[in-house]
């Protein structure tokens, strides 16, 4: 194969203001990405049987096919995402070692997938940063204005100092494709990029993919939409069933060629006869007006005995609608079973109905996986398998077993965990709990997907049985076979609406086919979720907001408790809640490092403790100073590296980790010392306590130790990496980050900002006694609920935890100025946690809304 | 609104597990070997620990433990983790004590109280979880502060000593087996039984299993999920009271140190800290195994904050154990595949 590399035959002739072509030059027609024999299977299906695919550099290379035809995965080995069992990969004449995405990457493949690995909790500009590899283009400080550059051509109005989860979905793809582009790919693979754009963001996105495939570029595009793919493509490759079905110059084959490739089979299954006995009268499911998330305005009605498809390419709201009739998404409209309006979204309602549903994702939503086949069979109807409310096992068998003999499930045995039958019979399962439940209206989502074609044709005669039992059925495929053989009618769905209804001769697999491909509508866009920037509503959405409503709510105390005992406002007791609030800002800011990676230190209580006793044995007069400070540092991090190693190493529950080794480090404190001894040496205690004016200096540099970490979790990569680890954990792996050993380091770091905060509560109480420490765990989760972290990892400041401090420190000092019982010192900590975390989950969802 | 792309690996994870990784990796059997093994074990180690006097002596313990550990199981079905334990449980105490003995109360009405209120502070902690959407630690954490303000405000900061009757019960024997003993064997044995039997404890199951398949099949999953809580809750009430009863005048923040055990109690039983199915009875045992492993090191010398770290190690023993034996099976049977397909291929 000749390879050359030379500088581009001509300049990339655009009025973009930012280069997107590839560093690495190739001259029109140079091999880019060759997978020669690819074979790989998942089990029970061949996903792709002996592939092989050339692309050139200069073309736009489409992949098409239906559902399942094997694109995708294609895709995901060509970039190192799976491994194929047989097949080699070549991108740019170099071989791809199997599985490995950053080599990939490395190589200049660069993919833009249906489900963007976005970051929700950081901005766009840390997004595209992280994907550059976070150190190029000038780094995090520059990476506003060089994400914007590469944004603005897009003119979505996506402004770079945004935080992902508040874009669009549409905004969202772009940044994907724009995070793409700006690591100047070689080869680009867009897998359904045009979803989730309208006419004209098509027209732009074709713009981009001419500019960068004249830069002698190279772009794999899979698609359904044929007329998208004739008009930007160069050469087609036609999937069908795993298997290459031939590549054409997409000038040599029409619309309707394609089509016939991409279908190509004849009908080979037996369906059982249609509508025998649908009943003329009363429609039983009645829809009117729903829309919900992705579909709007639906209206459609189904007599008893009818079997409606609905159609239509993965991703147009077909999901959604069938969901939102089960009840388990919520909706605006009307829908009436049986005669009876339904309440909209509360799955009960929709299940005392007599509406059931059966999931696609058989393995989250459908079984339930770890209990038997019996147990699956009886889920929805045991007060028939019981007698006042006691279930009997006996019945269950005996039922299960009937069901098991009818439906022909294959499984050893009732008690058989379900999980080791196929998916085939787990779907069998699945119909018959269905069955047993006698169901008004029936609805499933792809109810033969991943079923070999003998179950399949069980399923059909199941479902069609229940239709003729009076039931009103609605399935969802994405098989066209499948609904012309076994529905009435069908609806294809397109950007969320009905675009049209097939029935009787019309109803054949091209014409549903067609239909799907050849949509051309435009999702109705919600304008009002485009993100309208200005600095205050940013800011407001912003980590730190909460920071100043905490900083009002101090103020607002201050005032109330000042007004009722004039000696809050003294030197003396400002200088106290100071004292104490720096305490309070380190543990928080403690807390908030591991929280912000999604972890839970329960821990930080009683290692404050632990450092505490340690120094009544060297702080002390006469003893070593050095030593004992020496000790706590090596104590401190010796116990967050085993926080961190079991919870990271293991996958352990970190609550119950840190729970225990809590609980150890109190045996261990209790076990030194008793009874409280060894009196801290004023040496110490005297430059802790050390004041300018009434402010404490210890509390100047609490404050600046949690500056200082709130720049670092802004500006280093470690702070970046952290959030992205706690914003979306997989997403974040899927970019390359190492989340394990970002992880270990926070739960270190955790207990490394509690060695200082030991020095300081030493100083206070002057003796080696472990109780005091023990209440910071509670106190260092209240600060960090209070500055309005995320409790799930990936937002927070370290500002509000200043705020939140100080808020804490003066709460608790309350009780005191007002003469309150003690009571309040459990109440008020315990009340403010409690009522703070209300507070911000629900500020949280109106924010989503 | 992304399409779904199903994850073709996950079928290769649901094959049949063998025998001997099911026993270790969260199977009910070892917790009623290392029992046997343990009271086989505990004449050897300390003569006399296994006499009548210090067997009456360690069960009204393990009663106590038992009924607060079945608790704390409920919430752990549920896939969370109850830090109130302490809070109610010093809670159900200060109410049987204190409300006969402050506020008059007669002697149901202080039983009722200290069982139905803990039960309604467990509603609460559920109605927020499920409701609002807060996460179970805090809310649990935070709820366990404001009982043991409660506690406090309630008793003054003094305990109050326990109804005659109920001390006089739960310090009673019958025949020669203590009251204790048999009234935790008859309330995990009827939990027991509607864990297992009845629809109410199949549905926590399936709820617990899976709240998306549960929602999926029109369960009412948010009612199940705080059902649990507040069950909780009226079972940290029974414990308190019978700790209360047995001896008699409770310190009044007595249960900060029944939080971890309740936790290896429900973790050795069986229950896995990912939800599902419940092993109550086996939790029972294991509330047995731990107190008279406390017992034993007791008997041995050691001093009550070694007993924290022995705790702690047998907690930590443990999960780590159900962590590593499936990673080894996972590499052995990887091993073999690949042996097999080299083997084929040649």
């Amino acid at each position: 194969m000749a390879k050359t590399t030379k500088p581009p035959t001509k300049p990339a002739a655009v009025n973009e203001s930012i280069s997107i072509a590839p560093e690495i030059k190739a001259a029109p027609g140079t091999m880019l990405l060759k997978l020669t024999g690819i074979n790989k299977s998942f089990p029970g299906v061949k996903a792709l049987k002996d592939v092989s695919l050339e692309v050139v550099a200069g073309e736009v290379h489409a992949l098409v096919g239906e559902n399942g035809a094997g694109k995708s995965t294609l895709m995901a080995v060509a970039s190192g995402a799976l491994v194929a069992e047989e097949g080699t990969i070549e991108i740019g004449g170099e071989p791809l070692t199997p599985g490995s995405p950053r080599e990939a990457r490395r190589l200049g493949l660069a993919i833009v997938r249906q489900d963007p690995a976005l970051l929700p909790d950081l901005t766009v500009a840390e997004n595209m940063a992280i994907g550059a590899g976070l150190t190029k283009n000038g780094g995090l400080k520059r990476a506003p204005e060089w994400a914007q550059a590469h944004l603005d051509p897009w003119q979505m109005g996506i402004d770079s100092r945004a935080r992902v989860s508040d874009l669009s979905v549409e905004q969202r793809f772009v940044v994907e494709i724009a995070k793409a582009l700006a690591l100047k790919p070689r080869i680009l693979v867009l897998d359904e990029p045009t979803e989730h754009l309208n006419k004209e963001e098509v027209q732009r996105l074709f713009r981009r993919v001419r500019t960068i495939t004249e830069g002698s570029a190279a772009v794999v595009y899979i698609s359904h939409r044929i007329p998208e793919v004739k008009e930007i493509s160069d050469r087609i490759t036609v999937l069908r069933d795993g298997a290459v079905r031939g590549t054409f110059p997409a000038s040599s084959v029409s619309e309707s060629e394609i089509i016939e490739l991409v279908i190509g089979r004849a009908l080979d299954t037996v369906f059982p006869p249609k509508g025998k006995s649908i009943k003329a009268g009363d429609d039983k499911l009645v829809v009117s007006n729903l829309s919900g998330r992705g579909f709007q305005d639906i209206s459609f009605s189904v007599k008893p005995g009818e079997v409606i498809g609905i159609a239509g390419v993965q991703g147009n709201g077909q999901a959604e609608l069938i969901r939102a009739l089960a009840g388990v998404e919520s909706a605006t409209g009307s829908v009436t079973v049986s005669g009876k309006k339904l309440r909209l979204g509360s799955n009960s309602a929709a299940a005392r109905a007599g509406a059931v549903y059966i999931p696609s994702d058989r393995h989250g939503e459908g079984v339930f996986m770890p209990l038997t086949v019996g147990e699956n069979i009886v889920m929805k109807t045991l007060r028939a398998v019981s007698t006042l409310g006691i279930v009997r096992d006996s019945w269950i068998n005996k039922v299960a077993a009937a069901q098991i003999d009818r439906q022909s499930i294959k499984t050893p045995s009732t008690r058989t965990p379900i999980s080791s039958l196929s998916g085939g019979n787990q779907q069998k399962v699945l119909l018959a709990r269905t069955l047993l439940s006698e169901p008004e209206v029936l609805l499933a989502e792809e109810p033969t997907q991943g079923v070999d074609a003998g179950a399949r044709v069980d399923i059909y005669q199941i479902i069609r049985g229940a239709a003729d039992k009076g039931a009103a059925v609605v399935i969802l495929s994405s098989d066209g076979v499948e609904l012309e053989g076994l529905c009435d009618r069908v609806f294809i769905m397109s950007r969320g609406t009905i675009i049209a209804e097939l029935e009787g001769k019309n109803l054949t697999e091209t014409a549903i086919t067609t239909a799907e491909l050849t949509s051309t509508t435009v999702r109705k866009r919600n304008d009002e979720l485009r993100s309208r920037s200005t600095r205050f509503r940013n800011w407001m959405r912003g980590d730190s907001s909460p920071a100043a409503v905490l900083g009002v709510v101090i103020l607002a105390i201050a005032g109330v408790v000042g007004a009722t005992n004039g000696s809050y406002f003294s030197p003396f007791s400002l200088n106290a809640i100071l004292f104490t609030a720096s305490m309070f800002i380190l543990i928080g800011a403690a807390q908030q490092v591991v929280v912000l990676g999604s972890g839970f230190d329960l821990s930080i209580g009683p290692l404050l403790s632990f450092l505490v006793v340690i120094a009544s044995y060297f702080v002390i007069d006469g003893g070593n100073i050095f030593v004992g400070i020496g000790l706590m540092i090596v104590a401190a991090l010796a116990v967050g590296f085993i926080n961190g190693y079991l919870t990271t190493k293991f996958d352990l529950n970190p609550v119950v980790v840190t729970l225990a080794v809590a609980l150890a480090l109190q045996g261990t404190l209790f076990t030194m010392r008793t009874v409280p001894g060894g009196i801290i040496t004023p040496a110490v205690t005297d430059v802790i306590f050390a004041n300018i004016g009434f402010v404490p200096v210890i509390t100047i540099v609490a404050v600046v130790i949690a500056l200082l970490l709130e720049w670092a979790l802004r500006r280093t990569r470690f702070g970046v990496e952290l959030r992205a680890v706690g914003s979306r954990i997989e997403a974040a792996e899927r970019q390359g980050i190492k989340t394990k050993k970002v992880q270990l380091i926070s739960y270190v770091v955790t207990s490394f900002i509690v060695m200082p905060t030991a020095v300081i509560l030493m100083s206070q109480i002057g003796i080696g006694d472990g109780r005091p420490g023990l209440s910071f765990t509670l106190t260092s989760v209240t600060v960090v609920v209070l500055a309005g972290a995320s409790i799930f990892g990936g937002r927070g400041s370290f500002i509000g935890i200043i705020a939140a401090g100080v808020l804490v420190a003066q709460i608790l000092s309350v009780p005191t100025f007002l003469g309150l019982s003690g009571a309040w010192g459990y109440w008020l900590p315990g009340g403010i946690t409690v009522g703070a975390a209300i507070l911000y989950a629900q500020l949280r969802r109106l924010r989503r809304k | 609104m992304f399409a779904k792309t199903s994850d073709p690996n996950s079928p290769a994870g649901m094959r049949m597990e063998s025998l001997w990784r099911r026993v270790f990796s969260g199977g009910q059997a070892p917790i009623w070997i290392a029992t046997v093994l343990l009271f086989a074990v505990s004449p050897l180690v300390a003569p006399g620990s296994l006499k009548y006097s210090a067997v009456v002596g360690m069960l009204p313990f393990a009663a106590v433990l038992a009924i607060a550990a079945v608790g704390q199981m409920l919430v752990i079905q549920q896939r969370g983790l109850d830090l109130s334990v302490p809070g109610m449980m010093a809670f159900g105490a200060a109410l049987v004590t204190g409300l006969s003995q402050w506020y008059g109360w007669p002697l149901w009405a202080a039983i009722a109280g200290a069982v139905i209120f803990p039960g309604i502070a467990g509603l609460i902690n559920g109605i927020v979880v499920t409701r609002f959407g807060v996460m179970p630690l805090v809310v649990t954490l935070g709820m366990n502060a404001l009982l043991l303000g409660t506690v406090f405000a309630l008793s003054n900061g003094t305990p109050a000593g326990a109804p005659q009757e109920v001390a006089d019960f739960t310090k009673g024997e019958w025949g020669i087996v203590p009251n204790a003993l048999i009234f935790a064997v008859v309330v995990i044995v009827i939990g027991g039984f509607i864990s297992q039997r009845s629809i109410v404890g199949r549905k926590l199951t399936a709820v617990g299993v899976s709240d998306r398949a549960a929602t999926a099949a029109g369960f009412r999953v948010k009612l199940y999920q705080t059902m649990a809580y507040a069950l909780a809750g009226v079972a940290y009430g029974i414990a308190a009271i019978l700790y209360a009863g047995y001896v008699t005048t409770p310190p009044l923040f007595f249960a900060d140190s029944y939080l971890l055990p309740t936790v290896t109690a429900v973790v050795l039983g069986g229950t896995a800290l990912t939800g599902g199915r419940a092993a109550l009875i086996s939790t029972g045992v294991a509330a047995l195994f731990l107190t008279q492993l406390g017992q034993l090191l007791r008997a041995v010398g050691w001093q009550e904050s070694y007993q924290l770290i022995a705790q702690a190690f047998v907690l930590l023993v443990v999960i780590l154990a159900r962590a590593i034996v499936p990673m080894i099976t996972r590499s052995v049977r990887a091993r073999r595949e690949v042996a097999r397909t080299a083997v084929t291929s040649a």
